[in-house]
């Protein structure tokens, strides 16, 4: 491939593109806001890491006493926590931001300051969280939180308030998010890109949105009555006053169960963009791919319980659950026997990005399959809440959703800084990822399967664990060299990586249509898209030939919009000539011609504004407040609340008034 | 880089709806489940306290250490229901004036969405007054949000919907000062629209509170 | 489009094969080893029936692993880019096959859900009415084992007859707790207000001892909240079953003479006979049993598994000399008076030891551990548990006693408190409780 002598990422830097502090702190563009997600859920990742690594450093051997009892419960509950809503969301929320726009031919989000609020409240929230470290009070109930342990009479101190209040504050983060995703995909498509042309990682993107709406509220309302009562004194948790401590417990698996899907689906829909690039064919039944995406979502609301099963809901709910779990592994089954079939007939390109893509088709098998195990009450008895169940959920998000994001992080890097990764530090680091996740999690089965519970700080010597244990340590150790690796590569490729070009795989989806990285408005005309792989359509015309096409435009050529007919606004962008936006010969033209600003296109950007981080800030400060309650300092902790909720209101003031972009009524 | 030069400075959108209406849709939605949450959880608490006061029954000694009546008073609490119900048509009102402001059959009255946006936000405000009083008289018959599973889940099933009638309110406070301010007309009726949604949103709520928390024993 | 060279990486793939090879010879020398706590041990019915199921789910997966894996691998040896390949066609889906990826699961899932459902049901039908009846209570961070027939307390053993259905009744006393014996059968969870039902037949044909744990997250000493399950002959358990309803050596004397007879019986130490006459009444029962009847699994029979090695905690010391000089006489005072036992504890027939805050201490000296399965109960860890359990195991309720221990609960070091010597005392009068 082509190497331009000029890097396409800087040719138009000193036009348009914007630095320093300043500008990062009053992003409104999607791109850089998914950029800040990308790096901060990476630093996060390495904290979360680190939580793990002491972990498995005290459980190397049998009776170890690297850490108390109390520190461990805290390392596990952060680790926990960390990973699910400080990393792999976040990591997810950045290919949102980054792909969403790009994917469906928008030149932002719907509202961008309502995704940099997004943002800055998920720093402000994840810090807040974290803070508790400082103290040496981190939260140390579980990720999953079961009333009553978290109820003042059993744990009195201020870990539990961290994590409450952090994961409420984080909660506002990801709704305000998904509300502005579902309104960009369902409202701010180009011409033509109909739904089911939309790329597969919008579609799963577009699912997950959904997921999230409906399914934070109830975590949201769980965690309300538990600050309620830790705060107020209420009894929704109080055994003495007859409260059911499975209330917690539903309410909570309603939204972790679909949580889970949240995590999976965006690493779902990551790799079914990769391994049609990679191996030069479109993805295998894609109208099935999506259908099974919905469903996984929609069965996903039906099956909470099975996390349950030990708590004794009668044989009843028991089967129903059981059989609803189960049904899920058909659609999973698809998606995986779709993606092989991807491949099959393919020209296969093993870069690392591929690699990655691949080793989550493999290794999530492993962790659907032990799924299906645990579907089955009697014997999801002797599984639940032992290493084997462990094992599962790490092949499931470690194998599964983080190997996804590794494989979009490797596949999407250019767009997002005009240069590659190294592919051979890339193979270091998928190498070492790749054996380090087998080696640490293939042995918990065993550990589990042979009496080993989780969640326990040391254990015996004498029970036959200690093999596995010790293989899970060294593996835990070979995939932190792996890591360090790839962070490692993504340092050194920022500045010194191979220069990208537009489309360096041979992608057939809009983002690679644009310049890399892309300028602020994305698209300088927005382009009009007749099938589902409208760069192939452009580029290589014959791959496409049995893809279902529309002629012109499509349907909405007849749609209505402010009274004008639409049609008009699609004639002069046909499908084929590079005068509809897609223009075959992008790369050379974006390295020989500096690229046009948007003042000079005559596009209206939003101003950049600082106001939704103020928000955010104060928003975060004003829950802070309430844990001052436990420091007996109710009226201080009142004060706060009041101060902080008025800064918040004169932000948002500001920040409601203030225009969005010149020129915009 | 493509020459051709932008037509427009925002494409239109692919709905032909504004984005905030979408918006309002997802984040009702939302709010959907917030409040089947709260209303399930109340549900799962019924007849779970161990101590009075409860919402149907009296209760008497032994049981509880005094007498105590049923505390629900569902004449109070309908006149309430039929005022929230009258701020949804008055919100209806509102919307259809600002939509066709200056149309025939909307001058006088009619189109008066001052007036409207007035009487919604009064009876919206004389529902929180209901609702302020209905939760002192509680009080002062020994239901506190502490009392009993029952006062718990109650006070923040109630509370909650109150809240989203305070916010409410403020929002078409906020219309109306701006109607005052510079008139809306049809070019601002997604404003109207959006908040309409809203205001009628949390009016369902409350019929399916009231029939669920109040009418059913 | 733009075509990458095929990478080629022998330096990595070579580092890669040796790891796997490495893992694959862990992995089976980790299979040859002795695992106590399998599920796969038969020991009751609820056991076969799971592996049964877990026959079923283990075989499916294996397939279902293969094919898939195998289809991929050589999906991926076999479409490799080769320099010079012509594009590939592009098929972009295959009704046919879809619908075969979709009917094939589904048969295998109907193969797992219909043993599955009818497993649901039977194991939790109701037990038989003839069964033994124990009533579990899960406390912060120990088990309470109730046997209302036999009018038995005890904390963190459990006899079982071989061949009698069981039928546990779980209870909480604070947080949620979880049962489970691996190698007898799946857990259940201990709920708050909530009551739990789990049974099974123990039917191993030798007594046998087994470890259990608590397998819900239920605070700090969540690791440290073990039990052991006993399984022996019934006549075997009859014999215990009726020891352990017995009072307290010692205690059977009048209530208001309890404890000086207590000390009096305890006055010969390591003796497990009685030495004066004022004790021979409470004595002769327990005394015969000792000799004639099945008091306790033996200890020489234990195996190692299930003999706790945790070490002592840095710091604690106790003077081990002062053991096995100590004085039970003074010990049975001790434990009323300065010792502040009975604020937590039972003795049965000791009117004055009726708490019910601790585990019972009746026949403490019949159980093989103490501290919920953490330390062996031997003279060493009694002293060192009584001086500072604290320390031994951290916020536990049982108070730091020992004098100028720091409590690391309370933040305070102890002015007053118990010296090594009457510890040791206690010890030895806590050993007489066989």
């Amino acid at each position: 491939m082509a190497t331009a002598a000029v890097s396409p990422a800087y040719a138009h830097a000193g036009a348009s593109e914007k630095s320093g502090v300043w500008s990062w702190l009053t992003t409104v563009d999607h791109k850089r806001i998914g950029a800040l997600y990308l790096y901060t859920a990476l630093a996060w990742f390495a904290i979360g890491g680190t939580e793990a690594l002491i972990m498995r450093i005290q459980l190397q051997g049998p009776n170890g006493h690297v850490v108390s009892a109390d520190t461990f419960n805290q390392l596990f509950t952060m680790h926990g926590t960390t990973m699910i809503f400080l990393v792999v969301m976040p990591l997810s929320a950045a290919f949102f931001n980054f792909l969403i726009p790009l994917q469906i031919g928008a030149r932002d989000v719907a509202f961008p300051r309502l995704n940099a609020f997004s943002y800055w409240v998920y720093l402000f929230g994840s810090l807040f969280m974290n803070s508790s470290w400082l103290l040496g009070m981190a939260p140390n109930g579980g990720w999953f939180g079961y009333a009553p342990l978290t109820t003042m009479a059993y744990a009195p101190g201020l870990n539990i308030d961290f994590w409450m209040l952090g994961l409420q504050i984080l909660g506002i983060s990801s709704l305000a998010a998904a509300f502005n995703f579902i309104t960009t995909i369902i409202n701010m498509r180009a011409p033509g890109m109909n739904l089911m042309r939309m790329p597969m990682f919008t579609w799963m993107a577009f699912v997950v949105q959904f997921l999230l709406v409906l399914a934070f509220p109830v975590i949201t309302i769980a965690l309300v009555f538990l600050q309620f009562d830790r705060f107020f004194g209420t009894n929704f948790y109080t055994m003495t006053a007859g409260a059911d401590p499975l209330l917690w417990q539903h309410l909570f698996w309603i939204f972790g169960h679909p949580e889970v899907y949240i995590l999976i689906l965006p690493a779902f829909g990551l790799v079914s963009e990769i391994l049609p690039t990679f191996s030069s064919k479109p993805i295998f039944g894609y109208p099935v791919m999506v259908y099974s995406g919905i469903l996984i979502a929609f069965l996903g609301f039906g099956v909470w319980a099975h996390h349950m099963f030990a708590v004794g809901m009668g044989p009843i709910a028991d089967s129903v659950f059981s059989v609803t779990t189960m049904l899920i592994a058909i659609p999973t089954g698809v998606k995986i026997f779709n993606w092989i079939f991807t491949m099959w007939g393919g020209n296969l390109r093993f870069t690392v990005a591929m690699k990655f893509a691949i080793s989550l088709v493999a290794l999530f098998t492993i962790g659907g399959i032990s799924g299906v195990m645990h579907a089955s009450p009697p014997a999801d008895l002797q599984q639940t809440d032992t290493y084997f169940i462990v094992a599962h959920f790490h092949y499931v998000l470690v194998a599964g959703s983080l190997m996804g994001l590794w494989g979009g992080i490797y596949y999407y890097f250019p767009k997002i800084t005009g240069r590659k990764l190294s592919e051979s530090i890339g193979n270091w680091h998928f190498w070492l990822t790749f054996i380090g996740v087998n080696l640490t999690f293939m042995p918990m089965h065993w550990s589990g399967l042979y009496g080993m519970p989780r969640r326990i700080y040391t254990y015996d010597a004498g029970q036959g664990w200690h093999i596995f244990n010790l293989m899970s340590s060294i593996g835990a150790y070979i995939q932190a060299v792996g890591v360090i690796i790839g962070f490692w590569n993504l340092f050194r490729s920022r500045k010194n990586g191979e220069i990208a070009g537009d489309d360096p795989w041979g992608a057939p989806t809009l983002e690679w249509s644009i310049p890399s990285p892309p300028p602020e408005y994305n698209f300088a005309v927005i382009p009009t898209v007749t099938s589902r792989y409208p760069l192939w359509d452009v580029k290589s015309p014959q791959l496409t030939a049995e893809v279902p096409h529309s002629k012109h435009g499509d349907e909405r050529n007849d749609v209505q919009v402010g009274g004008k007919h639409v049609a008009a606004f699609h004639d002069h962008l046909s499908a084929g000539t590079p005068e509809g936006g897609i223009n075959p010969n992008a790369k050379q033209a974006s390295t020989k011609v500096p690229l046009k600003t948007a003042e000079q296109l005559g596009i209206p950007m939003p101003f950049p504004t600082i106001k939704p981080l103020f928000v955010a800030l104060f928003m975060t400060f004003m829950f802070g407040s309430l844990i001052l309650i436990h420091k007996d300092k109710t009226d201080l902790a009142i004060t706060g609340v009041l101060v902080f909720a008025a800064a918040m209101t004169a932000s948002l003031y500001l920040w409601l008034t203030s225009p969005l972009e010149p020129n915009h009524t | 880089m493509a020459t051709a030069v932008a037509t427009h400075a925002h494409p239109p959108t692919s709905t032909g709806l504004d984005h905030r209406k979408i918006a309002i849709w997802a984040f009702i939605g939302s709010e959907c489940m917030l409040f089947a949450s709260l209303i399930s959880t109340y549900l799962i608490y019924k007849g779970r306290s161990v101590v009075g006061p409860f919402p149907h029954e009296a209760c008497d000694p032994p049981k509880c250490a005094t007498h105590l009546h049923a505390i629900l008073n569902i004449p109070v609490t309908s006149v309430s229901t039929f005022v929230l119900l009258m701020s949804s048509l008055a919100m209806v009102l509102a919307l259809a004036a600002v939509e066709n402001r200056g149309k025939p059959g909307y001058e006088g009255i009619m189109g008066s969405s001052k007036l409207w946006l007035l009487v919604t936000a009064i009876l919206g405000t004389t529902f929180l007054g209901f609702q302020a009083y209905e939760f002192t008289s509680f009080v002062h018959e020994g239901l506190t949000i502490r009392t009993n599973l029952f006062g718990s889940s109650f006070f923040t099933l109630t509370g909650f919907h109150g809240a989203h009638v305070t916010a409410g309110v403020l929002w078409l406070v906020t219309l109306l000062a701006i109607d005052m301010k510079r008139g809306l007309g049809p070019k601002d009726a997604i404003l109207v629209d959006i908040s309409a949604l809203y205001w009628h949103f949390v009016d369902v709520v409350w019929i399916a509170i009231f029939t669920l928390v109040y009418l059913i024993h | 489009m733009p075509v990458l060279t095929r990478l080629r990486r022998p330096g990595t793939r070579q580092a890669g094969a040796a790891a796997l090879t490495v893992a694959l010879a862990l992995l089976l020398a980790a299979c040859g080893q002795n695992h106590p706590e399998s599920i796969f041990h038969h020991r009751t019915d609820f056991n076969r029936d799971v592996d049964y199921l877990f026959k079923i789910l283990i075989w499916a997966g294996t397939i279902v692993f293969v094919v898939v894996e195998g289809i991929l691998v050589w999906t991926l040896i076999k479409f490799r880019h080769r320099p010079g390949q012509a594009a590939p066609q592009h098929v972009h889906g295959n009704t046919a096959l879809e619908i075969t990826w979709t009917v094939i699961p589904l048969l295998i899932l109907i193969m797992i859900a219909i043993p599955t459902v009818r497993t649901i049901f039977k194991t939790q039908a109701k037990a038989r009415s003839d069964a033994l009846q124990v009533e579990v209570i899960g406390h912060q961070w120990w088990w309470e084992f109730r046997y209302p027939q036999y009018n038995v307390v005890t904390a963190n053993e459990l006899y079982l007859p071989i061949g009698r259905t069981v039928n546990f009744t779980l209870h909480s006393a604070d947080v949620i707790h979880s049962f489970w014996v691996p190698a007898l059968a799946g857990k259940r969870d201990v709920v708050s207000n909530h009551t739990n039902y789990l049974w099974y037949t123990p039917d191993s044909t030798t007594a046998a001892v087994f470890n259990g744990a608590c397998v819900e997250y239920c605070g700090e000493n969540h690791a440290n909240m073990r039990f052991k399950a006993f399984t022996v002959s019934p006549a075997d358990f009859e014999s215990w079953a009726k020891h352990q309803a017995e009072n307290a050596v010692g205690t059977a004397a009048p209530p208001a003479t309890t404890a000086p007879a207590a000390a009096a019986a305890a006055a010969a130490p390591g003796t497990k006979t009685p030495a004066t006459p004022a004790a021979t009444v409470a004595q002769a029962p327990a005394a015969q049993v000792t000799q004639a009847g099945f008091i306790a699994y033996p200890r020489d029979s234990i195996p190692s598994y299930a003999i706790p090695q945790t070490p002592y905690p840095a710091g604690l010391t106790f003077d081990d000399n002062l053991l096995g000089h100590g004085d039970p006489a003074n010990g049975a005072k001790l434990v009323v008076g300065q010792g502040a036992c009975l604020g937590c504890h039972t003795i049965k027939g000791n009117p004055m030891m009726v708490g019910v805050v601790g585990p019972n201490l009746t026949h403490i000296a019949s159980r093989t551990t103490i501290a919920a399965g953490l330390y062996p109960n031997d003279a060493q860890h009694l002293a060192r548990w009584i001086k500072n359990a604290r320390v031994m195991k951290p916020k536990v309720l049982m108070l730091t006693l020992g004098m100028g221990q720091y409590d690391p609960v309370a933040k305070t070091t102890m002015k007053s408190g118990l010296t090594d010597q009457q510890i040791a005392d206690i010890v030895a009068y806590l050993q007489t409780l066989k």
